[in-house]
């Protein structure tokens, strides 16, 4: 704070406050569309040939369409200030199951995706029970809930890879192309835009933040919290969900293992995406966002030659940067605005 | 003037945010051992005077002389200590703990000596003359007054020479905040100068030696508190005579009849109580803190149970069971007391704060909403409630107290619903926000609406209030309406009612 304040008090080389406030906003705003522009150009013009080919983007958006799926998954309970410390598991969970159904049970594709789906929203609930009706802190509930869905299926597949060779052309599709455009990533599209239209034009997904905020006083407004947590966790399971289904086609098996390595990189999604587009809380345009930056930036580091383990640090590095940036980007604005309300 | 001796002078004061002046070359002095009280309404520079001193913001022009010295707040350590409003302390630790962090733990072979601890938080709250607490009892279980004389006691660990006391009252009920000017009238005795920053005027006269006034960054007056005036104060802070409170109000020509109607009504164990208001009536509920009149507004609402008795609402009962969200379908309003607990929705804007939820307005959770036009309807709410700054899309924490309480005020208050709940409608707000609300109250009752003010500030109760119910343990032990309505008659019944509870 105190050097901000000398900084100010020279005054003469700083823009104007109209200006200055416009730039603020402007950076607050739409700071990680910037990003991403600039990521493309860099590594566009580094590795001209291979950077910004169909096949490079082809097969990053289908890659990372199960991460943006996970991405808003940990964001819908964190709307409400809780987090979901299951996705991991549970996407790991959705995999065996949607292939070995129909591996071992002989179902038929679209039957045993909607048994994965009703899974997917009973474990979303029990999370939400746990943390509504025994008031568990969420972080506790869903980490141990996460464990016993990585037991579960590691029980049913005895812990072994369960072969995809028999997969119906129908279930395979899922991760194909559609005109061109991978069919991962219109699924991911679609889902964003419902879920932005129930959270930012729908007063009863709108009620979520309000929860985040302050959840007394959206009790006291006539929200049911306890609904809003649950429904919150039940549609963060779905997502899990619907990410295995996908997953399950993409790698055309079902693998137990596969699964928590998702977590990291989901939380760093919408967290980072907290800092722009709705400046100051998690939100669905900003976590779409933080994935195309988070991939193809790690996409342009890979095709200059860094090694493996870069994408650790990467997303580790993305997701505490994500969280400094957001917590300086709050302080000043609200410096800006108590500058500018003393006129 | 009397000829003592300054401990603090303060010379042409002057302070900018860009091109506004916040503080315009203001003097002000500290006499030793005096008790200075500073008034003002919000962004009338009280606060940014005293960031300066606590050193948060240079100041652009101006001289500091503490103790004969001039002084520079940023870069030396001044003997002077602050209590704010909201004091911090390390909640789940002990008040021994917290006081020994001022004046560090006494030691025993390098180790800390507990008992030590203990005996020396017991000491400095025998200096004061105040009863000790028992110094093991963890901070989060004290209540608001024994925090906030706490905050005052671990200050004298570092035996400063000022002490500013930033409206350590505004969360206290009037009735608690005796014990704090006990601890301030000892302190005075023992040689220390207090600036007290406050908005409840009537508290200053007894307490005060003397009070200044800032209007608009501007040192408007200083003078003896024993020749001082509230009209005369008032005057000072608004720049014009205030508007007489009482008088040409549209009250009583529009009652109609009996809207809500409490029959034995019990909350754990508490009351019973009964009693009916009108439409168009300005009913308050007052008691002590703790009174239950609280838990009389809540259990109306549906956010408390109730053990027994009948709520009726326009004639027909309201069942036993039942939500938040149904007592708003049934036409029940209740704006909370704690703003930023329960009510302020901190780090979002006023349309998001006003539109909370689209069933106080007769709307619906699932019908799709355009931003625009909730826009446009924020820009004519915040026009009708008067919140400043005009602009729907500031953070609702940017702004006074004054202006959080009419945005969330604004939430509450539209045309539908009958009955209107208010828990202490304006504390921690400014004398001219405080007139404001009153008007906008008044004005939506001549409208037909029943308003229930929950209160513990009598002074308001018995500006605003067309009847008023004192309530002690849950129960009714008085009323007063009409020329009978008045702070005197209202201060003797409560009293009363204090006594009262105690000998139960």
């Amino acid at each position: 704070m105190s050097s901000q304040d000398i900084v100010e008090k020279r005054g003469t080389a700083a823009p104007q406050p109209k200006q200055r406030q416009v730039l603020v906003n402007f950076a607050a705003n739409y700071g990680l569309a910037v990003i991403f522009v600039l990521v493309l150009i860099v590594f566009g013009l580094m590795r001209p040939d291979t950077y910004l080919s169909r096949s490079n983007i082809g097969n990053l958006l289908t890659s990372q369409s199960v991460t943006a799926l996970l991405a808003l998954a940990v964001m819908m309970p964190l709307t409400t200030g809780r987090f979901d410390l299951s996705v991991g598991y549970h996407v790991g969970l959705a995999q065996v199951l949607m292939v070995g159904l129909q591996a071992n049970q002989q179902l038929p594709w679209v039957v045993s995706a909607i048994i994965v789906l009703a899974v997917g929203a009973a474990v979303g609930a029990i999370n939400g029970f746990l943390v509504t009706r025994f008031k568990i802190d969420s972080f506790i509930a869903t980490m141990g809930v996460g464990s016993l869905l990585y037991g579960l299926s590691n029980w049913y597949t005895q812990g072994m890879q369960i072969s995809g060779l028999q997969l119906p052309a129908g279930y395979l599709s899922v991760a194909g192309d559609i005109f061109g455009i991978p069919f991962p990533a219109i699924i991911v599209l679609l889902v964003g835009i419902i879920l932005w239209i129930v959270l930012e034009r729908i007063p009863a997904g709108r009620s979520l933040y309000f929860i985040g905020f302050n959840p007394r006083a959206a009790e006291l407004s006539g929200i049911n919290v306890g609904r809003a947590v649950n429904a919150a966790f039940i549609s963060s399971g779905l997502l899990c969900a619907l990410a295995g289904i996908m997953l399950g086609a993409i790698l055309r098996s079902g693998t137990p293992s596969v699964g928590p390595e998702y977590l990291l990189p989901a939380f760093a999604a919408s967290l980072l995406g907290a800092t722009s587009i709705r400046p100051g809380r998690v939100n669905v345009g900003g976590t779409l966002l933080s994935i195309l930056i988070l991939a193809f930036s790690f996409s342009g580091v890979q095709q200059l030659g860094a090694a493996f383990y870069v994408e650790y640090l990467f997303n580790g590095g993305i997701l505490v940067v994500a969280v400094a940036l957001s917590v300086y980007a709050a302080a000043r604005r609200r410096k800006s605005a108590v500058h500018s309300s003393a006129h | 003037m009397s000829k003592a001796e300054n401990i603090l002078t303060i010379r042409n004061l002057t302070k900018r945010f860009y091109g506004s002046l916040a503080l315009d070359h203001v003097d002000f002095s500290l006499e030793k051992g005096e008790i200075h009280a500073l008034i003002g309404e919000n962004g009338a520079g009280k606060s940014t005077f005293i960031k300066i001193l606590a050193g948060v913001y240079a100041c652009d022009g101006g001289e500091i002389t503490l103790d004969g010295q001039v002084v520079d707040p940023r870069t030396d350590s001044l003997s002077i200590a602050f209590v704010h409003q909201d004091p911090a302390f390390a909640e789940e630790l002990s008040v021994g703990e917290n006081i020994a962090f001022g004046m560090g733990y006494p030691r025993r072979r390098g180790l800390i000596d507990w008992s030590a601890v203990k005996a020396q938080a017991v000491k400095i709250y025998e200096a004061m003359e105040i009863a000790p607490l028992d110094p093991d009892r963890l901070v989060s279980t004290l209540t608001a007054p024994e925090k906030a004389i706490l905050a005052i006691v671990r200050t004298l660990a570092l035996a400063p020479k000022v002490l500013v006391l930033d409206e350590p009252t505004a969360a206290l009920p009037e009735a608690d905040s005796v014990q704090l000017f006990k601890a301030m009238r000892r302190l005075r005795s023992l040689g220390t100068s207090m600036i007290y920053v406050s908005h409840r005027l009537n508290e200053l006269f007894g307490l005060a030696d003397r009070v200044t006034v800032f209007r608009n960054g501007r040192h408007i007056v200083t003078e003896p508190m024993a020749g001082a005036t509230g009209d005369g104060l008032i005057e000072h802070m608004l720049g014009r005579p205030p508007v007489k409170l009482s008088g040409a109000d549209p009250r009583a020509e529009t009652r109609g009849s009996a809207v809500l109607e409490v029959r034995d009504l019990t909350i754990g164990g508490r009351g019973p109580v009964s009693f009916e208001a009108q439409a168009g009536e300005i009913l308050g509920l007052v008691g002590l803190r703790g009174g239950g009149q609280e838990a009389i507004g809540r259990a109306i609402f549906g956010a408390l149970p109730i053990t027994s008795g009948v709520i009726i609402l326009n004639g027909k009962p309201l069942p036993q069971k039942r939500s938040i969200g149904d007592s708003i379908e049934f036409g029940i309003r209740l704006l909370a007391g704690d703003r930023s607990a329960e009510s302020a929705f901190a780090g979002m804007n006023l349309v998001e704060n006003i539109f909370v939820n689209p069933r106080i307005r007769g709307g619906s959770m699932w019908r799709w909403t355009s931003p625009a036009r909730e826009r446009e309807e924020a820009r004519q709410i915040i026009d009708r409630f008067d919140v400043r700054p005009r602009r729907e899309a500031s953070l609702i924490d940017w702004l006074s107290g004054g202006n959080q309480q009419k945005t969330c005020l604004a939430r509450w208050l539209n045309d539908q619903g009958d009955l209107v709940i208010l828990e202490e409608p304006t504390s921690g707000v400014d004398i001219g926000a405080k007139l404001a609300i009153h008007k906008i109250l008044r004005g939506y009752a001549a409208g037909g609406r029943t308003m229930l003010v929950i209160s513990t500030d009598l002074e308001e109760v018995a500006a605003l209030c067309d009847r008023a119910i004192i309530v002690s343990r849950g129960r009714q032990i008085s009323e007063l309406a009409g020329p009978e309505l008045t702070l005197d008659q209202l201060v003797s019944h409560s009293s009363q009612g204090g006594r009262h509870a105690v000998s139960i």
